[in-house]
């Protein structure tokens, strides 16, 4: 029995991957070589730090919220992972990490308990750690010493049988993700409460609590997608992340996470951010300059949540 | 004059409106009375133009009219005075009363604020309320509100040709005994003005403002009486007018109580924004209603006790322990269940599936190290569905797309099968039909034997008294008689309705 689901409500599901898979065929029938796996593995590599960011920005908007700050705190990330790197060597990760999971617990605890949108409070603590990052780093670009990166994250860079350790540790992330997703209490409360608030709260469930879980979930993967794209290019800088906000969001979207929550999650996000990458490719095959890809994601994003977010659970928008 | 002729009115599973007839003529005040659920409140929406009738026709002056919204309506002369007020309370009294209509003030794209607050007092002149239309509307006193929006509909006399005809619903719930006299006698002044239809369960208000009474049962008119011959029993008898069925409410099952096990007691609760105090006892076993009009105050208790609404004042103690921190997590940790009225809002979250349903309230059961045993809360899921006949495919069925009997025995499922030992059920009959209902009165029983205390609002009298061992009456927010309800020695409705009204 699947009741009152319509067609197109069922067919909304598969969207993702029929997009996903249509996308490259379009690609690939204009370049065959687009298709081949070296340059499919090269293009999976390369969103890594967009797969970790949207990936913790998933599980926000599972909850029916959104965090802006994940760009931020990724570029506060990759300051002070090189700043950090000298004297804590791979100990700076566990900095970042931890410097990324407080960000976003106060963006939880302003959303939770002061009753602030998540969008402003997001953009404020983003703010904060934008500023943070400024501050650390002088306002200019820093370098790592290629021996000291070798040591403590050497790990990250090499390949193993051809496939890139960076991409490994991303679909760890993953998967560590889906896990807390489908099988931790935490990930069940994500979804009720992005389902149907007031049935968690009569439930007798803290909700407040995990709103500020999910936030400082969403930070601590903002912060280890800059450490791996600090990693990746060896420095920092505070706005080393410039331009990953929006690609972010659009790929939770896409994936089939609306806006507001309770369905979707970390597999969809999965998908939707291999479309950003295949769309984002396919427009150096088609000559678009790469300052006219945020017009494009900003319509797409448009499209995305306008198609996909549940108009009966808002009553008033403002 | 405004007249319905045959009007019906069907929402999905529910006949709401059966034919209703219903005439007013100019200067007349009719009553409306009915118990809840006997399609008042979607009579006076097709009335004010919130709701369309499926069949049947409006007329105003013999034309057959059709509204679409309320402001057509209002065009036509048909006026609502809100229970909930519906004034917008930080704009002035003169704002609220023109919203919507400001145009004869505007010249060159702005408002004459001189002509408006003029032409606002002209509006309170027929109220008899002297104040200054720029007050902002929430420095008013409740009764001033509800004058400002009597007036507010008032000021469609100016605006349209024929007489107005204006809703009054529930006007006096909340007014002293001095403003109730004002607000009867103002209305009866403005008989030259308008026609009124005046919604109240307080049955001796009704009789003695209206001219004639409309009583209306199960979505038709059962009797229209003439105020001069009405009596309140005779009104309160066609209300309800039905036989209570013994076997319906399983009296059979009903077994008394251990007055030793107490499992709740509230010792002089004072709950926010009402001066009362309530004291009551809940024992293992027993089914215990409140009963009361709507507003009476019952939610409140309900909520309070379920840890949502903190008490002013006394205390509450579930098994002799003091709560001292109020919240549902706290009251769902002692054991206290609730099933709220707003089922597909607070009770089922749809979207999710039957099992993550169940166990909601108690993942901490299913789960360990914060990682959930997934095969334990299907093999949960599986034995309630079995037990009490949810008819569903699986366990995997979302909840959103189950009927209403089929939600609720969900939502029973999850306090039950958590083992909770207090349950709060407020309106759990609601949007039922006959066999879920007969459903959940079974699981009351089962609840009783099994020790399980029950706090009940129930849908109408007749399930409070067939349900229940216990009666509390509730008025303002008070406790105003209990009644014993064994078995063969139950309380009539008449009894009940005394004490509410």
């Amino acid at each position: 029995m699947n009741g009152g689901l319509t067609y197109t409500e069922r067919m909304r599901r598969h969207f993702p991957w029929i997009t996903l898979v249509s996308a490259l065929l379009l690609v690939g029938m204009t370049d065959i070589n687009f298709l081949s796996p070296e340059n499919l593995l090269n293009l999976a590599t390369d969103i890594v730090p967009l797969l970790v960011m949207a990936v913790g920005m998933t599980l926000v908007i599972y909850i029916g919220s959104i965090d802006l700050s994940s760009q931020s705190i990724a570029n506060m990330a990759t300051v002070l992972t090189t700043i950090s790197l000298p004297a804590l060597g791979v100990g700076s990760g566990l900095l970042v990490i931890a410097a990324g999971l407080l960000f976003g617990a106060i963006s939880g605890v302003v959303t939770a308990r002061l009753k602030v949108p998540s969008f402003i409070s997001t953009l404020a603590v983003g703010g904060i750690a934008l500023s943070v990052g400024q501050f650390a780093s002088g306002q200019q670009a820093l370098h790592m010493d290629a021996e000291q990166r070798k040591h403590a994250f050497g790990w990250i860079m090499g390949t193993t049988a051809g496939i890139p350790h960076e991409l490994i540790v991303a679909l760890a992330i993953v998967a560590v993700a889906w896990f807390i997703q489908n099988r931790m209490t935490a990930g069940r409360t994500f979804k009720a409460i992005g389902a149907a608030e007031p049935v968690v709260v009569a439930s007798g469930i803290r909700v407040e609590r995990y709103k500020i879980l999910a936030f400082a979930l969403s930070g601590m993967f903002a912060a280890i997608a800059g450490l791996m794209f600090s990693v990746r290019l060896s420095g920092g800088s505070p706005t080393l992340a410039e331009g990953f906000l929006l690609p972010a969001i659009v790929a939770v979207l896409v994936g089939g996470t609306p806006l507001t929550g309770g369905v979707g999650g970390v597999t969809n996000t999965l998908i939707g951010t291999m479309i950003v990458a295949v769309v984002r490719s396919s427009m150096l095959y088609l000559n678009i300059p790469a300052t006219g890809q945020q017009i494009f994601f900003g319509l797409v994003l448009i499209v995305a949540i306008a198609t996909t977010i549940d108009r009966s659970k808002l009553r008033i928008v403002k | 004059m405004f007249e319905l002729q045959n009007v019906e009115k069907r929402y999905p599973g529910v006949h709401v409106l059966k034919g209703v007839d219903l005439k007013i003529g100019d200067g007349e005040i009719i009553g409306l009375v009915g118990e809840n659920g006997a399609g008042k409140s979607t009579l006076m929406k097709i009335i004010y133009g919130a709701v369309q009738h499926d069949a049947g026709n409006v007329l105003v002056d013999g034309v057959p009219v059709h509204f679409r919204t309320p402001r057509d309506a209002m065009q036509m002369g048909v006026g609502m005075v809100y229970q909930e007020q519906s004034l917008i309370s930080n704009l002035t009294v003169m704002e609220n009363i023109f919203l919507g209509f400001e145009k004869p003030f505007i010249r060159f794209g702005a408002i004459n604020w001189k002509r408006m607050s003029e032409a606002a007092r002209k509006q309170l002149r027929k109220v008899k309320l002297d104040i200054n239309p720029a007050t902002i509307t929430s420095r008013l006193t409740f009764s001033q509100r509800q004058l400002v929006e009597l007036a507010k509909v008032l000021a469609l006399e100016e605006r349209v040709d024929g007489k107005l005809v204006i809703l009054l619903d529930e006007p006096t719930s909340v007014l002293s005994k001095d403003e109730i006299e004002l607000l009867f006698s103002l209305v009866r002044e403005l008989r030259r003005r308008a026609s009124f239809i005046f919604v109240s369960h307080r049955l001796d208000e009704i009789i003695d403002l209206s001219d004639r009474i409309y009583v209306l049962k199960d979505g038709a008119v059962v009797d229209v009486i003439s105020a001069d011959e009405a009596q309140i029993e005779t009104i309160q008898k066609k209300m309800v007018g039905r036989e209570i069925n013994r076997e319906y409410y399983r009296e059979n099952r009903q077994i008394p109580y251990n007055k030793d096990d107490v499992l709740l007691e509230l010792d002089h609760v004072t709950v926010a924004g009402r001066e009362n105090d309530v004291s009551l006892k809940l024992h293992a076993g027993e089914v215990l209603a409140l009963v009361g009009v709507e507003g009476s105050g019952r939610e409140p208790i309900l909520r309070t006790i379920f840890g949502m609404r903190k008490p002013e004042k006394g205390t509450v103690s579930i098994r002799g322990m003091t709560v001292r921190s109020f919240s549902a997590s706290q009251s769902v940790s002692h054991g206290v269940g609730y099933i709220p009225r707003e089922r597909k809002i607070e009770g089922i979250a749809s979207g999710m599936n039957v099992f993550e349903n169940m166990t909601l309230s108690q993942m901490k059961n299913y789960s360990k190290g914060g990682m959930l045993d997934i095969a334990a809360e299907r093999e949960l899921a599986r034995d309630w569905i079995r037990r009490l006949s949810i008819k569903v495919a699986s366990e995997n069925v979302d909840c959103g797309n189950l009927s209403g009997g089929n939600q609720q025995k969900v939502v029973l499922a999850k306090w039950r099968s958590g083992g909770s030992e207090i349950i709060l059920l407020d309106h759990p009959t609601r949007g039922l039909d006959i066999g879920a209902k007969e459903d959940v009165y079974e699981m009351v029983r089962d609840m009783s034997v099994d020790g399980v205390g029950i706090i009940l609002v129930a849908d109408t009298l007749e399930e409070a008294i067939g349900l229940s061992h216990t009666i509390a009456v509730i008025k303002d927010g008070e406790i105003r008689k209990w009644f014993n309800c064994q078995p063969g020695a139950k309380p009539s409705l008449y009894d009940l309705i005394q004490h509410m009204v």
